[in-house]
C-alpha cells in the first residue's frame, strides 16, 4: 500500500487572503492542517537599519508605513521615545490630538480589518461598508496632515500644526449639484473638529449595521465561534497583547494599565472577550470601535474649548514658526540646525510602548549622543501573533487558516519592517 | 418553552440573515456615496501633498535660494541640487532634480524651505510615459510652479496661520 | 603643575596655562569665537565666559591663567546666563543669511548658538549693514556677518606677517577691513577662510557650490611645494570640490598656503586632456589607450637601438611610484637619460652627491638664532617654511639674506644684500668668515673682496648657536649653482652652520632619492637637442628654466611623448603622443617632503574623462615592451619595492671648481609663485591674483 503522506501547500505569497505577503507553508492531512509554517520577511525593507542612518525626524515616515493601516499610532510610539529620552513635555492640547487621533486611527484599523476579515470569510458587503466610513477617516487626516495615510503628522514635542477650522468641500459636477451637493457638504461647513463630531454621531449607527450583518448572522459564527481558541494562560505565554489578549479574557491595555498621554483623563471601557475564539476577538473589536468614538467624542469636547500651542516650544527640539525663521536671527539658526543636522539626543535609551490598535506596539531606541540613533528595535505586536499561527492553526482545515490570519488582525508591513 | 420556540423561528425563520438583508436592502434603493472620478474628485484639503512645484516671486524672480536645506531633510534623498553663483552675484541652482519615484510626499521639503520655494500641490494625477521621466528638473518643476501659482499661493495663504 | 577642578573633575595642568587649553585638554567644552591656539588672546568675544569660585564676575577661561585649586563650573547657572546673553548680543546684528551662507553646516556661530544660546530673540529693531569690499579673487567678504572676533586681524598681523586687515571704528559700528580699496595679497591669506567662525570670509572660487554636510574629506598631501602640507580633499559624488588644512604640528601646523588651496580648480579645467591621441600627417586622432599604447610602443622601437638619443623629462612633483618605474622602464630600455630638476642649469655638482633637503626638522627651524637664505624667495616659494623663519626672526633669530632685488619680504631682515650675482656675494661672505675665525682662505678666494655687511653676516652665522644657510630656487637656477654649492658647505662648515639647499617641489626629494645615479645634462640635452623627448607631467616650455631652448629642443625633436594631464595648443604643436594622466586627488602614491618624511596617499576623485594615473601608463608600457616585474596591482607594491632598495641621503662632499673669474651676473630667474606647474597656472583664481601678473606664461 503506498505511503500516505502530508499535502505540504505554499499558501500565499500571491494570495488575496494571505494578507500582504505572507508565505505560509501548510502541512495538510486531507483538509486538516497538521503544521503551519510561516516564511516571512518578503516585505523587508530595512527600517530598523536605515533609521540608524537618518536624523530622528526623518524617519517618522518610516514609522508610518510599518502597519500602514494604522499609521499615526507607530508615529506615536517612536515620537513617544525620543520624548521620554529628551524629557520634553507635550502641550496639553497636543495630547489630545493625539489621543483623538490614534483613537481615529483604531477605528481606522478595525473597520480595514473588519472588512478584510469579513471578505476574507465571504461577507463582502461590509468591506465596502467600512471602507465608506475610512474614506471620512482619511479626509481627517488629509485635512489634518496633507495625506490620507502616510500622515507624518506627529513630531517630537507635539504635532506638526493644529486643526484647521474648515474642511475641503465637495464641488458641483453633474452628478451631484444643489440640494444633493449642499447635504454632501453638510459636514463639512464648520472645523474639522465639526467634521469628526458629525462623524461620532453617525457612527455608532454604521457599527450597528455591521453587526446586523454579521454578529448574529449563522454563517458567521459559523466561521468564528471555536476557531483558534487561546486560553489566557497561553496568550499570556505567547506575547499576546492586544485584542488577541482581551479576546482571551485577560483585561490588560496600555490605555488603562500604563496610562499615557490624557487617557487616564478619559472616559472609556475596554472591553474583555470570554472564551478566547474568533468570535469573541471579533466581538472585543467591534467593542473597541465604539469606544473609540467615545473617546473621540470626549477629545472634541475638550478640544473645542481649550485652544493652545499643538507643539513644545522648545526650539532645540521643535522647529520655530515659519514667521518667526523668516524675522528672527536664533529662530532661523535653530531652524536650519534642526533640518539640516537635527536635534542631538542625549546618550541612553528608552522603550516606549502604545496600546496600537494591533496590540503593544513599542519602540526600543538606543542613542549614543548624536543626531541619529543607534538602534532602533520596533515591537511589533503581529509578530508573536503570527508566530502563534502554527499553535493557533493545529487540527483546524484550510478555511480556518483564513480566519485565523484574519483574526490575528495582521499586517505585514510591521512583522518585516 | 417560549425560549425554544424562539430558538426554532430563529433558525428555520432565518431571522437574522434577513435582518441582514434589510440592511443592505435599504442601500440598494438609497442614492449612492461613490464619487464619479475623474469627473467629480473628492475634496483635498489646502494642506494636501501632491506633485511638487518651484515658486516665484511676484516679479518673477525664482524663490529658490540653493539653500540645499530640502535636500537635507528629504528622508528619501529625492532631492539633488547643484549650485553656482549667477552673475548677478545671487546665489541660484542650476540644478534642482526631485526623482519622483524616491519622493515619499511627506512635504518635509515644504517645511524646511526658508522662502517657500518649493511646495506640495494639490496635483496628484500625473503620469510618466518615458523612463527617466520621473526625475522631475528644474524647468520642468518652476514650469508647473508658474502653471499652478493661484492655487499654490491661495493654499498657502490658508495654512499659513498654522505654520 | 597645578589641579584645577573643572565641573566636578579635577584636572592637572601646568601653572600659568590659560583656563580655556586646560578644559580643551580634559575634553571640557567651552564655546569661543575670538581664541585660537595658534594666535594671541583678544578676549574680546566673551564668549568663554565661565564661573569661577571666588570671582565676582563669570571670567573669559582663554585669558584667566590657572591656578592651584582654582574651582571652575562651565554649566552653573551663573555661567549658563553668561553664555545665553553674550550669544544674543552676538546674533543681535547678525544677518538672516543661514540659507546663502556658505558657511551653514559648518558655522561656529550656528553650533554655539544651537548648544549654549536661547532659542527665542528678544530683538525686534533693525540691524546694521556693512558695506562688502573686494579683497581679491580668493576670499569672499560679506562683511555685514562678521562678528569682530579679530582672528582675522590677528592672522595677518602674527602669522602672515602683514598686517592687512584692521578694524575702525567702534561699537556696533565696528568694520573690519582693509581701509583702503585693497585686495588681500598674503601667499598664506587663504587661512583666514578656515579661521572666520562665521560667513564673512568664505572661500571665493568655493562659493555656493556645495554644503558641507554633501562632502567627505579624503586625507592627502599638498601636490605643489616640498612642504608636503597635509590636507583634507572634500569631495562630492567623487569630484573634487575645495581643500582644507588638515592639521600635522611637525609639518603645516593648521596652516596651508594659497596655492595648495585654490589649486584644485585646476582639476575640472577645460584643458584637461581626457583622450590619448596621437599625430599623424599633422592631423590629431584621440583613440583609446590600447592603441594609442601599441603607437607610442611601435614609434619608441626604432630609436631604442641609440637608447643615447632618448631623454625623459620628469615633473618634479610626480610621485614616488612614478619616478621609480620611469627609471625601472627607462633603465630596462637602456635609456639613461632622466632628470626632474627641470630649473637648474648647471650640474656639474652632482658627480659629488645631491642632497636637497632640509638640514632639521621644519619644527626646529623656529629654534633657530641665525639664517642666511641665498638664493631664494622663501616667502613665495615655500611659504609654510617662511612663516615658521618669521617666528624664529620674531623670537631674536637674525635673518640675512642674499637675494635679487626687488622680493618682497614679511619679517625682519637684518642685512638684506641685493645682488644679481650670488657666487660673489657668497664668496665675500665666506672670506670674511674665514677671516674672522682665522682660517685660510683657498686660493680661489684671494681677489675676493667682503665689507662690512659681509662680515657681519659671517659673523652673526658663526655666533649663532644654530645658525642655518639655506639655499632657494634662485640658487638652484644659477648658472654657477655648483659654485654656490660649494662655497655654501664650506661657509657652513666654516661657521659651524647646518646648511640646506632646499628641495622646491613636492618630490624633489623623492626623485632625487631614486634618480640620483643617473646621469643627467639636461642642459645639453636642452641645447643641442634629442632625438625623442618623453615629458611626463610636464610642460616643458613653461616648466623649463631654459623655457625657450626647451621648446625649440621639443620642436626640433623627431618623436615627443607627453604624458599629461593638460591640453594645449604648444603642446599639441611639438608632440607627437599625448597620453591624459590623472593627478593629484585622482592618483595614488608618495610623495617626500623636506624634512624626508614619506607621505602616501590614496585616490578618491574619479579621473577626467580617460585620464589615468601615470603609473598605471608606465607599468602597462613595460608590460608591451615585454619587460619583466611590470605586474603591479596597486602602488603599495611599488612602494614596497623601493623601500626595499633602503635609499638614502648623503651628505656631498662639494669639490667643485671654484674659478671665480668667469662669473657673469645672472638675471633673476624669480619663478613667479602661481606659475610654478600646469595645476597652479590654471587655477583661475590664483591667476588673478596680484602675485600671478607677474609674468605667467598662460596669460
Amino acid at each position: 500500500m503506498p505511503e500516505i503522506r502530508n499535502y505540504t501547500l505554499n499558501f500565499g505569497p500571491q494570495h488575496p487572503s494571505a494578507h500582504g505577503v505572507l508565505r505560509l507553508v501548510l502541512e495538510l492531512d486531507g483538509e486538516t492542517v497538521v503544521r503551519s509554517d510561516p516564511h516571512i520577511g518578503l516585505l523587508h525593507r530595512g527600517t530598523e537599519k536605515l533609521a540608524e542612518y537618518k536624523p530622528y525626524n526623518q524617519s517618522i515616515g518610516y514609522m508610518d508605513r510599518l502597519d500602514y493601516v494604522s499609521m499615526m499610532s507607530n508615529e506615536h510610539a517612536y515620537v513617544m521615545a525620543i520624548e521620554k529620552m529628551l524629557g520634553l513635555e507635550v502641550p496639553e492640547r497636543a495630547q489630545y490630538i493625539r489621543v483623538m487621533f490614534d483613537e481615529i486611527t483604531r477605528i481606522l484599523n478595525h473597520l480595514m480589518w473588519l472588512g478584510a476579515h469579513a471578505l476574507d470569510i465571504g461577507a463582502m458587503t461590509v468591506f465596502l461598508y467600512a471602507f465608506r466610513e475610512r474614506e471620512d477617516l482619511m479626509d481627517c487626516y488629509e485635512a489634518v496632515s496633507g495625506a490620507r495615510m502616510h500622515a507624518t503628522y506627529y513630531r517630537p514635542g507635539g504635532v506638526y500644526r493644529d486643526l484647521p477650522d474648515t474642511m475641503a468641500k465637495y464641488q458641483s459636477s453633474k452628478w451631484h449639484q444643489g440640494r444633493d451637493l449642499d447635504k454632501l457638504n453638510e459636514t463639512r461647513e464648520g472645523s474639522l473638529l465639526d467634521f469628526i463630531e458629525a462623524f461620532t454621531q453617525r457612527f455608532p449607527g454604521y457599527v450597528d449595521e455591521y453587526e446586523t450583518l454579521l454578529t448574529d448572522n449563522r454563517i458567521w459564527k459559523q466561521r468564528t465561534v471555536d476557531i483558534a481558541i487561546v486560553s489566557p494562560e497561553r496568550a499570556l505565554q505567547l506575547g499576546f497583547t492586544g485584542p488577541m489578549l482581551r479576546g482571551s479574557g485577560i483585561a490588560w491595555d496600555l490605555r488603562k494599565k500604563q496610562p499615557y498621554e490624557v487617557y487616564d483623563k478619559l472616559d472609556f471601557d475596554i472591553p474583555v472577550g470570554k472564551t478566547g475564539d474568533s468570535y469573541d476577538r471579533y466581538l472585543v473589536r467591534v467593542a473597541e470601535m465604539r469606544e473609540s468614538n467615545k473617546i473621540i467624542k470626549q477629545c472634541v469636547e475638550w478640544l473645542k474649548n481649550n485652544p493652545g500651542p499643538v507643539i513644545a516650544a522648545d526650539h532645540k527640539v521643535t522647529p520655530p514658526s515659519r514667521e518667526d525663521a523668516k524675522t528672527n536671527m536664533e529662530a532661523l539658526i535653530h531652524h536650519f540646525k534642526l533640518f539640516t543636522e537635527g536635534f542631538i539626543l542625549p546618550a541612553g535609551e528608552a522603550y516606549s510602548a502604545v496600546e496600537h490598535p494591533k496590540g503593544e506596539f513599542g519602540i526600543y531606541m538606543v542613542s549614543d549622543g548624536a543626531n541619529k540613533p543607534y538602534r532602533l528595535k520596533v515591537r511589533a505586536p503581529g509578530f508573536p501573533h503570527l508566530a502563534a499561527l502554527d499553535e493557533m492553526a493545529k487540527g483546524h482545515m484550510i478555511a480556518d487558516v483564513v480566519t485565523i490570519i484574519g483574526t490575528q488582525d495582521i499586517v505585514f508591513g510591521e512583522i518585516d519592517r | 418553552m417560549i425560549g425554544f420556540i424562539k430558538h426554532q423561528v430563529k433558525t428555520f425563520g432565518l431571522i437574522e440573515l434577513f435582518k441582514g438583508l434589510a440592511v443592505t436592502g435599504k442601500y440598494f434603493f438609497k442614492k449612492k456615496i461613490t464619487v464619479r472620478y475623474p469627473e467629480e474628485k473628492t475634496p483635498l484639503s489646502p494642506r494636501f501633498r501632491g506633485h511638487h512645484a518651484l515658486r516665484r516671486y511676484a516679479n518673477g524672480e525664482e524663490r529658490c535660494i540653493a539653500c540645499k536645506l530640502c535636500e537635507a531633510v528629504c528622508p528619501a534623498n529625492a532631492i539633488t541640487i547643484e549650485a553656482e553663483e549667477r552673475e548677478d552675484g545671487s546665489r541660484r541652482t542650476t540644478r534642482y532634480d526631485i526623482d519622483m519615484f524616491k519622493c515619499i510626499y511627506c512635504g518635509f521639503c515644504e517645511e524646511a524651505c526658508p522662502v517657500d520655494a518649493v511646495v506640495e500641490t494639490r496635483v496628484f494625477e500625473y503620469e510618466f510615459h518615458q523612463r527617466g521621466e520621473n526625475i522631475m528638473t528644474k524647468d520642468k518643476l518652476l514650469a508647473f510652479g508658474d502653471k499652478h501659482e493661484a492655487q499654490i499661493a491661495a493654499d498657502r495663504a490658508a495654512d499659513a496661520k498654522y505654520r | 603643575m597645578v589641579k584645577v577642578e573643572i565641573n566636578g573633575q579635577v584636572v592637572e595642568a601646568r601653572e600659568g596655562d590659560m583656563l580655556i587649553d586646560v578644559a580643551d585638554s580634559a575634553s571640557i567644552s567651552i564655546p569661543r569665537f575670538c581664541y585660537h591656539k595658534k594666535l594671541s588672546i583678544a578676549a574680546n568675544c566673551r564668549m568663554c565666559l565661565v564661573d569661577v569660585e571666588g570671582a565676582w564676575k563669570a571670567v573669559p577661561a582663554c585669558a584667566t591663567p590657572v591656578t592651584d585649586g582654582m574651582k571652575v563650573n562651565t554649566r552653573s547657572p551663573k555661567a549658563i546666563a553668561a553664555q545665553k546673553a553674550v550669544m544674543e548680543f552676538l546674533l543681535i546684528n547678525h544677518p538672516l543669511d543661514c540659507p546663502i551662507c556658505d558657511q551653514g553646516g559648518e558655522c561656529e556661530l550656528q553650533d554655539v548658538a544651537m548648544d549654549y544660546g536661547d532659542d527665542v530673540s528678544q530683538y525686534s529693531e533693525a540691524k546694521r549693514i556693512v558695506g562688502d569690499r573686494n579683497v581679491g579673487s580668493l576670499i569672499q567678504t560679506d562683511m555685514t556677518r562678521c562678528i569682530h572676533c579679530t582672528r582675522c586681524v590677528r592672522f595677518g598681523q602674527e602669522i602672515a606677517g602683514l598686517k592687512e586687515l584692521g578694524a575702525t571704528g567702534r561699537s556696533e559700528w565696528m568694520e573690519i577691513g582693509t581701509y583702503i580699496e585693497k585686495s588681500i595679497d598674503s601667499e598664506l591669506s587663504g587661512n583666514m577662510i578656515d579661521l572666520c567662525p562665521v560667513g564673512a570670509l568664505t572661500n571665493k572660487p568655493f562659493r555656493y557650490k556645495a554644503r558641507s554636510w554633501e562632502l567627505k574629506a579624503h586625507p592627502t598631501v599638498a601636490p605643489h611645494d616640498s612642504i608636503g602640507s597635509n590636507i583634507f580633499v572634500h569631495t562630492r559624488n567623487g569630484e573634487v570640490m575645495r581643500v582644507v588644512p588638515r592639521e600635522n604640528e611637525a609639518i603645516n601646523e593648521t596652516w596651508i598656503a594659497d596655492r595648495d588651496r585654490f589649486s584644485c580648480e585646476a582639476l575640472h579645467s577645460a584643458d584637461r586632456l581626457t583622450q590619448p591621441k596621437v599625430k599623424a600627417e599633422g592631423h590629431w586622432s584621440s583613440m583609446d589607450w590600447s592603441l594609442a599604447l601599441q603607437v607610442t610602443v611601435e614609434k619608441l622601437k626604432p630609436y631604442l637601438a641609440n637608447p643615447e638619443q632618448i631623454a625623459i623629462l620628469l615633473s618634479p612633483n610626480s610621485t614616488l611610484e612614478e619616478v621609480y618605474l620611469v627609471k625601472k622602464l627607462a633603465n630596462a630600455l637602456g635609456i639613461n637619460n632622466i632628470e626632474h630638476r627641470l630649473r637648474q642649469q648647471d650640474f656639474s655638482a652632482d658627480q659629488y652627491g645631491i642632497n636637497q633637503t632640509l638640514a632639521m626638522r621644519l619644527a626646529d627651524v623656529e629654534a633657530l638664532d641665525s639664517v642666511l637664505v641665498i638664493g631664494g624667495h622663501l616667502r613665495k616659494d615655500l611659504p609654510l617654511l617662511n612663516n615658521r623663519l618669521r617666528k624664529a626672526q620674531l623670537n631674536g633669530c637674525e635673518v640675512n639674506v642674499v637675494n635679487p632685488s626687488g622680493l618682497d619680504y614679511n619679517l625682519g631682515i637684518e642685512h638684506q644684500v641685493d645682488t644679481l650675482s650670488l657666487v660673489s656675494e657668497l664668496a665675500s661672505i665666506l672670506k670674511a668668515a674665514n677671516e674672522l675665525v682665522d682660517q685660510d682662505n683657498q686660493v680661489e678666494l684671494a681677489a675676493v673682496t667682503f665689507n662690512a655687511t659681509h662680515t657681519a653676516i659671517a659673523n652673526s652665522l658663526i655666533k649663532g648657536k644654530k645658525s642655518a644657510l639655506m639655499l632657494g630656487l634662485i640658487a638652484q637656477a644659477d648658472v654657477h649653482y655648483s659654485k654656490i654649492l660649494q662655497l655654501a658647505s664650506q661657509l657652513a662648515q666654516t661657521t659651524g652652520s647646518s646648511f640646506s639647499d632646499l628641495p622646491a617641489f613636492s618630490n624633489t626629494v623623492g626623485a632625487n632619492l631614486i634618480l640620483a645615479s643617473n646621469s643627467a645634462d639636461l642642459t645639453n640635452w636642452l641645447a643641442n637637442g634629442k632625438k625623442v623627448f618623453i615629458n611626463v607631467g610636464i610642460e616643458p616650455e613653461f616648466d623649463c628654466l631654459l623655457a625657450d631652448q626647451a621648446l625649440r629642443a621639443m620642436q626640433q625633436a623627431e618623436l615627443v611623448i607627453n604624458l599629461t594631464a593638460f591640453d594645449s595648443v604648444s603642446q599639441q604643436n611639438y608632440a607627437d603622443i599625448m597620453l591624459p594622466i590623472a593627478i593629484f586627488a585622482e592618483n595614488a602614491g608618495t610623495l617626500v617632503n623636506i624634512q624626508q618624511d614619506w607621505q602616501s596617499f590614496k585616490l578618491f576623485a574619479s579621473a577626467k574623462g580617460e585620464a589615468k594615473p601615470a603609473w598605471k601608463v608606465l607599468r602597462v608600457l613595460g608590460n608591451m615592451f615585454d619587460l619583466e616585474g611590470f605586474d603591479y596591482t596597486n602602488t603599495a607594491e611599488v612602494l614596497a619595492e623601493i623601500k626595499a632598495l633602503n635609499l638614502s641621503i648623503k651628505q656631498p662632499d662639494y669639490q667643485c671648481n671654484l674659478d671665480l673669474s668667469v662669473i657673469t651676473p645672472t638675471p633673476s630667474s624669480l619663478v613667479p609663485c602661481y606659475s610654478v606647474d600646469g595645476m597652479v597656472r590654471r587655477s583661475p583664481a590664483l591667476q588673478a591674483t596680484p602675485d600671478a601678473q607677474l609674468t605667467n606664461p598662460l596669460n
